[in-house]
């Protein structure tokens, strides 16, 4: 006792751990309670704004994917079209002639342009097609469906409403009661737009269409490919497996780390400056996008395949080294195969995020108006990205829609991609 | 005392398969290994036990070169399998690994199936002619790693698929595959429950004939029970080598006699 009294004053009684806890437990509780209700929220968020991204994307983008046409009977007069001549016969007044019986008051030369105009002006070309591929129908009468133009279009889609004062409409009265003889007469019809995905570019937004951006897309995305992935994962495999552990090596690491975050444009600048200035490769060529996107997509793949090697335990490469593999060995009989789903998985990663680049696209001149699809890597080309960066900045009603259109497109190859990803590593990812 | 330690110098002379001397090893910094001197005979099993961190598992990498791989660890001195030095710069640790062959402490089959396993090791170093060599090979290594009757309806299946017992020996088959003439062992049988660690004990015993066997165990038992000849090490140092018996029984150093009786380690 008297030791206790010469340490100081007693420490005043404590309550029970328990009752401390019980006091407490309430707070604790609802501290829990709040965080996850704002992950909730934070989540809830997150979805409801790509919803809106998304519902706005198809409501103007849905009706891009009908085109109006109208089906007519022509008759390939063979005193207009000399079969020996095709390419330069008039197939305007082919169309013209069947359209106008349609207008048999129509006879003052405007009006009669006014009344072909509802056509699109790709429309002959159309035709000529039809016939080049099978001369035998000159002289014969061929039912056509061509689009109409893309004002009358957006008429009949209802994006051109009938009761706006005709001074403030794009189509005055009299425009839209020719139309209305059209559809009376039961020509007008609004199929699928395959056009919009078998069409090269064009100036008339209803004769536009992707294809030419995919196939540029499909070019770009090889050539990232074809040279960031064996690039990416030798480099890997070196700087993991083989690298000595150094200064060098380690600034080399921290610089991988920095180029992945540099902005893709400047990938785009040097790809300006190095392929197309020094190097003299072609302008607006896949070749080109595809090693500037190679560029950025290199340290994405070097990340991601380092990460996948170091995840094979190396009691698997302790276990090939111990039975006199070499180190060669022991990486591509055993720690490679094991690190594929992990690389593979990464790769697409970084290509789906290729997929979209547009800046540096741009740059190097991918943003050209090109109106067919490129044959080869060399030629110009536009891709997904560029394409919708140019539609979005046409004038025209018409591409409104389809810059929609191209981006859900865009999107669904994001998605089928990450999918493909997600799928692969359910599929051959194997828990240490 | 003297004449005891004359009779173990000359059973050990006879037959030294392997001879290490003055073997220092650094971990950057660290000096994990101080002038070890040993002999390690031939056909025998040589047991390293001592407290963790003591470097019985450091040494025991330094003879098939395995701390190579280890990012920082330099060794210096001597340790000559049949006299040659296997820290001469002429020799390829591909070849002594083929010559000194390891199993590990954790269970470490490929991926793979059993076959392809076992057969890994003759095939990177070209030890087969053909299929039915290859599959010669295969069951004799398994029927040696006592694994011959469990495994042999399913060669084909995944070896991760074999419980932890059967997977350790089914390591020891794969070292085996190659016809070492020395298998290390670091504490083979950590993993494992006490049926399975007979087996391998057992299997040991067995591989005595015809390898040199040199094995890391924590577990005193064990090392009376497989062993001929037992090294104490401790901070760094082989505190003391003989035959196990004598070890066990007549430590010459109090720190032997300490940790064998439980008090340090």
């Amino acid at each position: 006792m008297a030791d206790i009294s010469a340490d100081g004053p007693r420490p005043a009684p404590r309550a029970p751990t328990i009752d401390q806890v019980r006091a407490g437990l309430q707070a604790r509780n609802r501290k829990q309670t709040r965080l996850k209700a704002y992950g909730l929220l934070a989540i809830g968020f997150a979805f409801s704004m790509l919803a809106l991204v998304l519902l706005s994307l198809v409501v103007t983008g849905w009706r891009a994917f009908t085109q109006t046409h109208v089906t007519l009977d022509v008759l390939v007069d063979p005193a207009v079209i000399d079969p020996a001549e095709l390419p330069r016969g008039n197939f305007d007044e082919l169309l013209e002639a069947s359209l106008l019986a349609y207008f048999p008051n129509a006879t003052e030369r405007a009006e009669r342009r006014a009344i072909t105009g509802i056509l699109s002006d790709g429309a002959q070309f159309i035709l000529r097609d039809r016939v080049a591929g099978d001369p035998g129908l000159v002289g014969q009468t061929v039912r056509l469906r061509v689009p109409v133009a893309d004002t009358y279009d957006q008429l009949a889609k209802g994006l051109i409403a009938r009761d706006t004062p005709e001074e403030n409409r794009r189509l005055d009265d009299e425009e839209v009661a020719r139309f209305d003889v059209l559809e009376e007469a039961g020509l007008v019809t609004q199929p699928l737009n395959w056009g919009l995905l078998v069409n090269t570019d064009s100036r008339f937004p209803e004769l536009a269409g992707l294809r030419g951006a995919l196939v540029g897309t499909f070019w770009v995305l090889l050539i990232c490919f074809v040279v960031a992935v064996p690039v990416g994962v030798a480099a890997a495999i070196y700087l993991e497996e083989f690298a000595p552990r150094n200064r060098f090596t380690d600034l080399v690491e921290v610089n991988i780390n920095n180029l992945a975050a540099v902005p893709s444009v400047v990938f785009g600048l040097l790809a300006l400056a190095v392929f197309i200035g020094w190097f003299g490769m072609p302008r607006s060529a896949p070749i080109v996008g595809g090693l500037a996107l190679a560029l950025i997509t290199l340290p994405t793949i070097i990340i991601a395949t380092r990460a996948a090697l170091k995840a094979v335990p190396s009691s698997i490469r302790d276990a090939a080294l111990g039975l006199g593999a070499s180190r060669q060995q022991a990486v591509f009989h055993h720690t490679l195969p094991l690190a594929m789903p992990g690389i593979m998985t990464g790769t697409i990663i970084g290509l789906a995020n290729a997929l979209g680049e547009t800046a540096p696209l741009l740059l190097i001149g991918m943003n050209a108006f090109i109106t067919s699809a490129a044959a080869s890597p060399f030629e110009s080309a536009t891709t997904l990205p560029t394409q919708i960066f140019i539609w979005a900045d046409s004038p025209e009603r018409g591409f409104v829609s389809r810059t929609s259109a191209a981006i859900l497109v865009l999107l669904v190859f994001l998605v089928a991609m990450n999918g493909l990803a997600i799928w692969l590593r359910r599929r051959f990812e194997r828990r240490w | 005392m003297n004449d005891m330690r004359l009779f173990e110098r000359s059973t050990a002379m006879d037959d030294v398969k392997i001879a290490a001397r003055k073997v220092n090893v650094h971990y950057g910094a660290a000096h994990a290994l101080r002038d070890v001197d040993v002999d390690i005979g031939d056909r025998t099993v040589t047991a390293f036990i001592g407290p963790s961190g003591c470097g019985k598992s450091t040494f025991l990498r330094c003879l098939n070169r395995m701390n190579d791989t280890i990012a920082g660890a330099r060794v210096s001195g001597e340790i000559r399998i049949d006299g040659d030095d296997i820290y001469d710069a002429r020799v390829d640790p591909v070849q002594l690994r083929a010559k000194v062959g390891m199993v590990f402490q954790k269970p470490n089959p490929f991926p793979k199936s059993i076959y392809d396993n076992v057969s890994y090791g003759p095939r990177i170093h070209g030890l087969a002619r053909n299929k039915a060599d290859m599959d010669a090979i295969v069951e004799k290594s398994l029927r040696r790693a006592a694994l011959w009757e469990e495994a042999k309806d399913r060669l084909h299946q995944p070896g991760t698929g074999l419980s932890g017992g059967q997977q350790q020996r089914l390591c020891i088959a794969r070292a085996v595959a190659t016809e070492p003439e020395v298998l290390l062992m670091d504490e083979p049988c950590s993993a494992l429950d006490p049926i399975a660690t007979a087996q391998v004990e057992e299997l040991i015993d067995e591989l005595r004939r015809a390898f040199s066997v040199v094995i890391v165990t924590h577990s005193m038992q064990q090392a009376a029970r497989v062993s001929q000849r037992t090294a104490f090490f401790h901070l760094g140092h082989l505190v003391e080598y003989g035959e196990t018996g004598q070890i066990f029984t007549n430590p010459k150093d109090p720190r032997t006699e300490s940790y064998i009786s439980g008090r340090i380690g």
